[in-house]
């Protein structure tokens, strides 16, 4: 069952790993992102989304700045103290004692067509039907509802999505008049997404555009290295 | 169709790490030598070199970096690649009761670690050891001198030593990786192979207003940076190896005085550049002209004279490649900017593209930068051009630190440029400073870019004019121009004063017009009434000017000019004052001058 999502936005930052305390982000939306974007219209645990390919339409451009944020994370274990004991003293994160000024460098003027996929997990009820699934997403795609803001890579940086339907043509691509002339793109290892049945292991694969699209393997694909 | 190698920072450091000449390396060591044995395709023996140094009574042998000597004590153990002449050739000048083991178990390691790999030095060794016989010694070309030393190999016609080429030293290197043993092996981010993880990563020493022990480029030193409950580099699975590399790349080109970086700091900015090209001399040609193309302050007139007439032909629409062929074609050019932000490295701007998209995009900015007369002699680098236009008392310290950043990036890449560089241009002026040819510079080329992004191919017609064009249609312009004529006028009636015109009047003429402009008129009448008397010459010309001006401005009366003007105006307004000024007026013959400033006012009429 098969969707086509065109999503864009003014800014992105899918934050590369190994760049990610003073954020530098990857070249293109990377397969998780795209996944954060679908499951922010239509998620049940009964089924998963695949993304199958993403389709490059803007020039890859990058800005920068800098920004106060804070050092520390909300301890989930004092949280959990927190509502044993039934009060939320010492649970607060003061952003002026925590602080720490970061550095980002981000996609501009993004645009991106989605293609993807979902299946059906070992969750789904007698409800559950791909048929059901695929027209709540779609209905829910096609009048711009989503259970949170979906966001491209961050969430400052709020995404706007249209459903692509099936009979029509994608939309246009400056991407491809700007690199044509250059043929394919390598861009490396990029992550695919984070096994969370085996130890939140990062998963990687050779992303690499070819005509503009990226072909992503799937979640169990040999290609993906870990 | 090409494939475009467009992967991260790391990606490509290391491959730079690759290219580096007596590079650091992880698994090698400092060993002396004296011999190295040349080695055809085939590997038969063609020659033996000395390497020992000859300047001394005796010949002494001298260091070699090689893949790192074994501790031997009382066992048989062989080096890689490289060994005594016992090990490596079964002789030695001594009895040798176990030559023929060493020589074996050389033999046999050095087969077992090169094996399966396609490479014509390491194919060649294998050659050479598989058909080795110690009684060849006998022949020529070997020596008797070379009995005990340790000896190398090298390949025919190669400059490099067998244990230097690229295949060799990935075998030394995965060996130190192997040392702590396999089993904690992870997935390298960088290399994509699977190998020793990296748990911290080098610091990186260098870059300008960092700490001097060495920031981290990579790092997870607060809590708010790891994910999913990670610790330190299991954030970012790398590879003990890749990290040891981008860290040796990367220091190597921050180092004081290296090729690859920019010498002083843009901004807060340091930035390194490299190419990458199929061969290394195209690739350190392609370095030179980067340098040179980067920052043209303090170099070689010639050297600049030469790229400056190579970006004048690329912005004719050559290619890079056929003016300068050894810069090599497909040839990938590489800047990284870096800022320091405490114990931490920030990327300013990464920028990757072909060294000929930059020469294109650098051949546009000084198309677009060019004003007449220039006010430069050289082309000025991005770092003088900010200096000059937005630096209180010019001084690289008051430079707004993200602007340059911003400007060399948009120099790169052909985009805008930032707006905010024609405000900080027109705050100077506002502030006091003298305009000059350089803020005209920068105003024409915000201008120039903006006028760019509607229309890329913009004619001559159609620009921000270069030098004087007296029917431009912008009142800015012409507004400039008229102040400057003015100024003219001043200066041919009262010759040098403590405050002239230009001090009092330029900021507020060019941001309110019509507040401004009355005055001026009014004292230009009486300035105009002087030089009638004095220079009647020159009144002439004056009038004339002034005539002409008004026919384009055409203000019925004075309450006409525009109330302001926005900042593009301002910016066309600086420009206008800037060719005006630096023009010959129509019907000014060529060796009629105004007496200088500084000169007496009772100067005889020319």
């Amino acid at each position: 069952m098969g969707i086509r999502l065109h999503i864009w936005g003014e800014r992105a930052c899918f934050t590369r790993p190994e760049l990610k305390a003073e954020r530098v982000s990857y070249d293109v939306i990377t397969p998780s992102a795209a996944r954060g974007i679908l499951e922010a219209i239509h998620w049940k645990p009964a089924i998963r989304w695949h993304i199958d390919r993403i389709h490059v339409l803007k020039p890859i451009q990058f800005g920068s700045f800098r920004r106060n944020e804070v050092s520390a994370k909300a301890n989930a274990r004092n949280a959990a103290t927190a509502m044993k004991a039934g009060t939320t003293a010492g649970l607060g994160l003061v952003a002026e004692e925590n602080r720490q000024q970061r550095a980002a460098m981000i996609l501009l003027d993004v645009a991106y067509v989605v293609e993807a996929h979902f299946t059906m997990t070992d969750r789904a009820g007698p409800d559950d039907n791909p048929a059901k699934h695929i027209s709540t997403f779609n209905r829910r795609a096609e009048r711009g509802q989503c259970f949170h803001r979906p966001c491209l890579g961050t969430r400052e940086f709020p995404a706007e999505f249209q459903l692509l339907p099936e009979e029509a043509a994608l939309p246009h691509s400056d991407f491809l008049l700007q690199t044509q002339a250059a043929g394919d793109v390598d861009l490396g290892w990029m992550l695919h997404d984070i096994d969370f049945t085996n130890g939140k292991i990062s998963k990687f694969f050779r992303a690499r555009i070819h005509n503009g699209i990226i072909d992503v393997p799937p979640f169990d694909s040999p290609e993906l290295a870990a | 169709m090409t494939e475009q190698i467009q992967q991260g920072i790391l990606q490509a450091l290391v491959r730079f790490y690759d290219r580096m000449q007596n590079a650091p390396a992880l698994g090698w060591s400092q060993v002396k030598f004296g011999w190295a044995i040349v080695l055809n395709e085939s590997g038969h023996p063609v020659d033996v070199m000395d390497l020992r140094d000859q300047s001394g009574k005796k010949p002494a042998n001298r260091f070699f970096m090689v893949p790192a000597e074994v501790k031997r004590t009382a066992g048989i153990s062989p080096n890689f690649l490289w060994d005594k002449s016992s090990y490596v050739l079964g002789k030695t000048a001594g009895a040798g009761k176990r030559t023929a083991q060493e020589h074996a178990a050389f033999v046999k390691k050095n087969l077992e670690r090169i094996a399966g790999v396609e490479d014509a030095g390491l194919l060649a060794l294998k050659a050479f050891l598989e058909n080795w016989s110690p009684e060849r010694f006998e022949s020529e070309p070997f020596q008797t001198d070379m009995l005990d030393a340790n000896i190398m190999f090298r390949l025919d016609g190669d400059a490099r030593y067998i244990h230097e080429r690229p295949a060799a030293r990935k075998l030394v290197e995965a060996r130190a990786l192997e040392a702590d043993g396999p089993e904690d092996r992870i997935f390298c981010l960088v290399t994509g192979e699977n190998s020793k993880p990296a748990r911290l990563h080098p610091a990186i020493k260098g870059v300008e207003g960092a700490q001097i022990a060495g920031a981290s480029l990579v790092s997870f030193n607060c809590d708010a940076f790891t994910s999913y409950g990670k610790a330190q580099g299991e954030n970012a699975p790398t590879s003990e190896g890749a990290a040891f590399r981008y860290g040796a790349a990367l220091n190597s080109m921050l180092q004081r005085g290296s090729l690859n970086r920019v010498a002083r700091p843009i901004g807060d900015t340091t930035v390194v550049f490299w190419a990458e090209a199929s061969d290394r001399q195209a690739a350190e040609a392609a370095d030179a002209f980067g340098a040179i193309a980067l920052s043209s302050d303090n170099k070689d007139d010639a050297e600049v004279e030469k790229v400056s007439e190579t970006l004048k032909r690329v912005s004719r629409g050559e290619a890079l490649h056929t003016i300068r062929p050894d810069l090599g074609e497909g040839t990938r050019f590489y800047v990284l900017g870096l800022a320091p932000n405490a114990a931490r490295l920030s990327v300013r701007f990464w920028l990757c593209d072909t060294l000929d998209a930059f020469a294109r995009n650098l051949a546009m900015h000084y198309q677009d930068i060019a004003v007449e007369p220039a006010p430069w002699r050289n082309l000025p680098s991005p770092f003088l051009l900010a200096v000059k236009t937005t630096a209180m008392l010019e001084k690289a310290d008051n430079i707004p630190k993200r602007l340059v950043a911003d400007i060399l990036n948009a120099i790169l890449t052909g985009r805008a440029y930032p707006r905010t560089w024609l405000s900080s241009v027109i705050m100077r002026l506002r502030a006091g400073d003298d305009p000059t040819g350089w803020h005209a510079a920068a105003a024409r080329a915000v201008l120039q870019r903006m006028k760019r992004k509607i229309n890329p191919t913009i004619s001559e017609k159609e620009s921000v004019p270069v030098s004087l064009n007296r029917d431009y249609p912008n009142i800015g312009y012409q507004l400039g121009r008229l102040f400057a004529v003015y100024e003219l006028a001043q200066r041919a009636a009262l010759g040098g004063v403590n405050t002239s015109m230009r001090d009092k009047y330029f900021g507020a003429a060019s941001a309110t017009p019509a507040s401004v402009f009355p005055v001026i008129i009014r004292n230009g009448q009486n300035h105009l009434g002087v030089v009638r008397k004095k220079l009647a010459g020159w009144s002439v010309i004056i009038e004339k000017e002034l005539e002409e001006i008004f026919n384009k401005i055409s203000p019925e009366e004075p309450s006409s000019f525009p109330r302001s003007l926005h900042l593009e105006q301002q910016g066309e307004f600086a420009l206008g004052y800037y060719h005006q000024r630096s023009a010959k007026l129509a019907g000014q013959k060529s060796n009629q001058s105004l007496p200088e400033i500084e000169n007496d006012q009772e100067d005889e009429d020319a």
